[in-house]
């Protein structure tokens, strides 16, 4: 469709240039400086700053989302917008608690809280005590984290994706009783865009075949040193599964973490 | 005529002073106008606004506001009399002074209330409260009047008459109409005040003018004295202040010539400044029992009003508040609001509160309130950030304390802690929690990122089945990856360790931090998990 409303500018540059037609594709519109005379540029910046409009949906090229990214190229490669979303609900499925989940994020926890002015980096409802040493060493800022242990868990990651107070929320919903419904993924998912929060959702695999308005989902499964991430959904994004291997793998070694 | 009032002015010892022949008002202006090129102008030291309250006892009632018409009645003697009226007990007629029998007769429909000292000292104190709005220097002159040193605040409410206007508006918001004038001495101010004439005096030599035609009753001299002023032809402060001095004292008192002496400004006038409250502390007696929790917000929203007011003048904010609900027969019930940083904003106040009243069982209905702030902090105010929330890296950097308080209003306050990094090597005392209300320092990194170290740590080790001297876990051998790496504490640290850690992976996939005993029964444990 792009392609088609695009001969505008071009039939513009062959009426000014004598036909050395300018192929901009809408792919490379930013990029690529048009060579020809100066309205061509003028036109197709113009066409950029109109496509960047918030209300045009572009397929696959959705690129104006805030993101942070995830320490991992290929992972990043993948996700619209190069990182994981800053204001949306992110579920990552695990087949069972320590496949990896937490090593996955830990990059992009530790890029949240070194900010200068880095907001507040919750962790709902966590099953076990997070353990602070080593989340020290991976470059995650203590004093921008806090815990919340609260018997509705869900109560409490609203509250604080809502608040706007957060970077990222980490939520913790295992428990089968306290498991959410679609609507209320959808209410979670409605709260991160209003606080502008990354949140995260960690969920049983068994979750996968419902559905969800989260922006992103995501399985993690454990392998011999990394993870197996599939994408699930991805909105606006690549889907399939990607290997990742851990940094850290050979720490017996000071030096391995490369930070 | 008018260089003979200035003449007298400053005269001290007045049985020499020459008796004037003709006594009238004084006219100002001309006088201001030729003394200004013929002598250098005298600024006044201090400068006073005097606030009378006339209708203080009736406003202190709270009443809600009405047709009738109100009067408050005090008790003298023998017979009831009327105190204070209001203004439309007044135009029909009814004055203070008047017995009760008189005014009924006058207006049936009067309605009568008898005095309530203590919240009119209440109101009193509230206002002067307000009143530091304008300056640190307010004095109480109970029971119904307030004086503002404000010589040094006048530029910083654009002069005189703007900031007696902004006094004005300030008693009005607070409920209570205030008669107000200003003086370079505070009797003076609190006279013309009383008089109702409003003057606004800056220079000392203006201050006679003005001051000459008030009326003695607005001094306050007891009635018998005022009487016998009266029955020799003396019934204003001018004509009082022409008066030999040493008959006056002999005659009428010293202390009325000192209170003389003093409204002309000849001698000096100390007031004590009043001091704030410390604490906030109100209680809220209920209309009706109340079992709701929303209704018992409701009825405490005001006096959560009054405490955010009070904090605002104060600068300061409080990080305990204690809402204590009193029932008929069951003990009290108390709910404590602890925040993580100091607060003063009640609505605030009011959100947090709801999330700890809905969390409380009552055993009976609620028959009254108490709030009660703990210690005031001095507040530094929050500046607000230029971009929204999330834009631009922008947002709170502060604290943003109200999530925090939020979540602990409603899970405890132990619920919501932050982590920090301890000195120890043995693995359970490296971490500890921590409360969020102190900014802390970047933790120290460096040591730990040398070692293998978990995600998550189980609280208390597990000890792990074992199959031919390896550990097992869910049916499956675990695969030893990394170790030993040996962790021992000393005997004197209590209980100490002995232990040989190992980094494993179970048959799911699944890396485990893992140790066994040094000690037999070598028995393995897990530790944490890598996650």
């Amino acid at each position: 469709m792009i392609d088609t409303a695009f001969p505008l500018s071009q039939s513009a540059a062959s009426g000014i240039t004598g036909g050395t037609g300018v192929a901009v594709s809408a792919e490379s519109g930013t990029g690529s400086p048009a060579p020809a005379a100066e309205n061509i540029g003028t036109a197709s910046s113009g066409l950029d700053q109109l496509l960047q409009h918030p209300a045009i949906w572009r397929g696959r090229s959705i690129a104006r989302v805030q993101s942070v990214s995830t320490g991992f190229p290929a992972l990043d490669e993948a996700l619209p917008g190069g990182g994981w979303p800053r204001a949306g609900l992110v579920e990552l499925l695990i087949p069972r608690f320590g496949a990896g989940e937490l090593y996955l994020l830990l990059p992009a926890l530790a890029a949240l809280t070194q900010q200068h002015s880095a907001r507040w980096c919750a962790w709902v409802s966590p099953p076990l005590d997070p353990y602070a040493p080593a989340l020290a060493a991976h470059g995650v800022e203590l004093g921008r984290l806090f815990i919340a242990q609260a018997n509705s868990p869900l109560w409490a990651f609203e509250q604080s994706l809502v608040s706007g107070a957060c970077d990222a929320v980490l939520g913790w919903a295992v428990q089968r009783a306290l498991e959410p419904h679609a609507r209320d993924i959808r209410r979670l998912q409605l709260a991160a865009e209003k606080g502008r929060t990354l949140g995260v959702l960690f969920r049983p695999h068994r979750a996968a075949r419902e559905s969800s308005s989260a922006v992103l989902r995501v399985v993690v499964e454990p392998l011999e040193d990394g993870a197996r991430v599939t994408l699930l959904k991805s909105r606006g994004g690549h889907r399939g599964a990607l290997d990742l291997t851990w940094t850290h793998q050979n720490e017996n070694s000071p030096r391995s973490h490369g930070s | 005529m008018s260089s003979r009032a200035v003449r007298t002015g400053p005269a001290r010892s007045g049985s020499v002073r020459p008796r004037p022949s003709r006594i009238e008002p004084i006219p100002l202006f001309p006088v201001q106008s030729r003394q200004e090129t013929a002598a250098p102008v005298v600024e006044a030291r201090e400068l006073w606004v005097g606030v009378h309250l006339p209708w203080l006892p009736l406003e202190a009632l709270r009443c809600p506001p009405s047709d009738t018409p109100r009067a408050i009645v005090e008790l003298q003697g023998q017979t009831q009399y009327i105190a204070t009226v209001c203004e439309r007990a007044a135009r029909l007629g009814v004055r203070p002074g008047m017995s009760m029998a008189a005014a009924l007769a006058l207006t049936p429909q009067l309605e009568m209330h008898s005095r309530d000292p203590q919240r009119e000292q209440q109101l009193l104190e509230h206002l002067a409260a307000r009143a530091q709005r304008f300056t640190p220097r307010v004095s109480l002159v109970p029971p119904e009047g307030l004086l503002l040193e404000v010589k040094g605040s006048l530029h910083l409410f654009g002069g005189a008459e703007e900031l007696c206007r902004s006094v004005e508006r300030e008693c009005l918001a607070a409920g209570v109409k205030p008669l107000l004038s200003l003086a370079p001495v505070p009797l003076a101010a609190l006279a013309g005040a009383r008089s109702g004439k409003g003057f606004i005096v800056t220079r000392p030599t203006h201050l006679m003018g003005h001051l000459a035609s008030l009326p003695l009753t607005t001094l306050r001299w007891p009635p018998e004295i005022l009487q016998r002023l009266k029955q020799i032809g003396v019934s204003t402060i001018g004509e009082a202040l022409r008066l030999p001095r040493s008959g006056f004292a002999r005659r009428f008192g010293k202390a009325q010539l000192a209170m003389l002496d003093r409204v002309a400004g000849r001698d000096a006038d100390l007031r004590a400044n009043f001091q704030l409250r410390e604490r906030f502390r109100r209680r809220h007696e209920l209309l009706h029992e109340l079992e709701h929790h929303e209704a018992i917000l409701a009825t405490l929203e005001p006096v959560l009003q009054e405490l955010g007011q009070f904090l605002k003048a104060r600068q300061c904010g409080i990080t305990r508040l204690d809402c204590v609900l009193h029932h008929r027969h069951a003990p009290h019930t108390r709910c404590i609001l602890r925040l993580a940083a100091p607060a003063a904003n009640a609505r605030h106040f009011a959100k947090l509160l709801g999330e700890k009243l809905a969390a409380l069982s009552l055993p009976e209905p609620v028959r009254s309130c108490e709030l009660r702030s703990g210690a005031l902090i001095p507040r530094a105010p929050a500046t607000n950030s230029l971009w929204q929330l999330g834009e631009h890296g922008g947002g709170p950097c502060v604290e943003a304390p109200e999530l925090i308080e939020h979540l602990r209003a409603r899970l405890g306050h132990d619920a919501v802690y932050g982590l920090q990094v301890l000195a120890s090597h043995c693995p359970e005392n490296a971490w500890g929690p921590t409360d969020l209300s102190v900014r802390r320092q970047s933790a120290e990194r460096a040591p730990w990122q040398a070692f293998q170290r978990p995600l998550w740590l189980l609280p208390v080790p597990r000890c792990l089945n074992e199959k031919e001297g390896l550990p097992r876990r869910d049916g499956g051998v675990l695969t030893l990856l990394a170790g030993p790496e040996r962790i021992e504490t000393g005997w004197w640290e209590g209980a100490g360790i002995a232990r040989d850690y190992y980094v494993a992976r179970d048959v799911h996939g699944v890396r485990l931090w893992i140790f066994r005993e040094r000690i037999a029964p070598h028995r393995w444990f897990l530790h944490g998990v890598f996650g």
